[in-house]
């Protein structure tokens, strides 16, 4: 199973079972340090396991980022990448 | 609306064509054959992370894998991508490669047992062709011969 946060990739390439995660890409399983949500995360992605039916289906962590759903971490992450580029 | 990666990558690219997305000839389809809490599990990562002592990744076009222990406390992990999303992952490997989520989810009995080590390559390399039939059934023999039960593969 892949685990990933870059669902428009994750859908053309079509990896036979794909958990997507919510997060900025770099930060699959969540902030630094912050061992207990790197642990959710993972759980939550073995738990879907069973869950997959075929091959290319693609099943949402519903992992936020951020508490609130914002998503101005998503501006700023692509002028990151356009900027180190 | 999830953030688009593509079109930042097509912009990266401007102005050569866009990097192109290979997908496998053949899909694979394996069943579960066990439940989790029983299954040996793997990680795979294409962050060309390895351990200190272990030998470099040479960026770009490295067709090499590295075999990294479980065991968390078999060292620290070296993250060798070029990629510019390097920053955040560098600072905690973890987040790319949750090795110590993975033990403590065995310890929990969530997860039946680790792969005695991990697999990690090259992301983002060109040779698609190569990756088809040298690198991926190289990587699956290891995995086999590991007698693993699930693979995990992040992205980088």
């Amino acid at each position: 199973m892949v685990i990933g946060t870059a669902l428009d990739i994750m859908s053309k390439v079509a990896p036979p079972r794909a958990a997507f995660v919510d997060h900025p890409v770099g930060c699959t399983f969540g902030s630094p340090h912050d061992r207990s949500r790197n642990e959710t995360v993972l759980a939550r992605a073995l738990a879907e396991l069973p869950r997959f039916t075929q091959a290319g289906e693609i099943r949402d962590l519903h992992c936020d980022w951020t508490p609130g759903g914002d998503r101005a971490w998503e501006e700023e992450l692509r002028a990151e990448m356009l900027h180190d580029h | 609306m999830p953030l688009e990666y593509l079109p930042i990558m097509a912009q990266n690219s401007a102005p050569k064509p866009q990097r192109e997305l290979a997908s496998p000839s053949k899909t694979a389809w394996c069943p579960l054959k066990k439940p989790i809490s029983e299954s040996r599990v793997a990680l795979l990562s294409s962050a060309a992370l390895r351990l200190a002592n272990q030998d470099p990744f040479v960026p770009r076009e490295d067709l090499s894998y590295r075999r990294v222990a479980s065991d968390p406390k078999a060292g620290e992990i070296i993250i060798d991508h070029h990629s510019g999303i390097g920053r955040v992952p560098k600072e905690d490997p973890e987040i790319v490669f949750p090795r110590n989520s993975l033990a403590k989810l065995v310890d929990e009995r969530i997860v039946g047992m680790l792969s005695p080590f991990h697999l990690s390559f090259m992301g983002g390399l060109r040779r698609h062709r190569e990756i088809e039939d040298d690198l991926a059934p190289a990587l699956a023999q290891e995995l086999k011969q590991a007698e693993v039960d699930l693979a995990l593969l992040v992205p980088y």
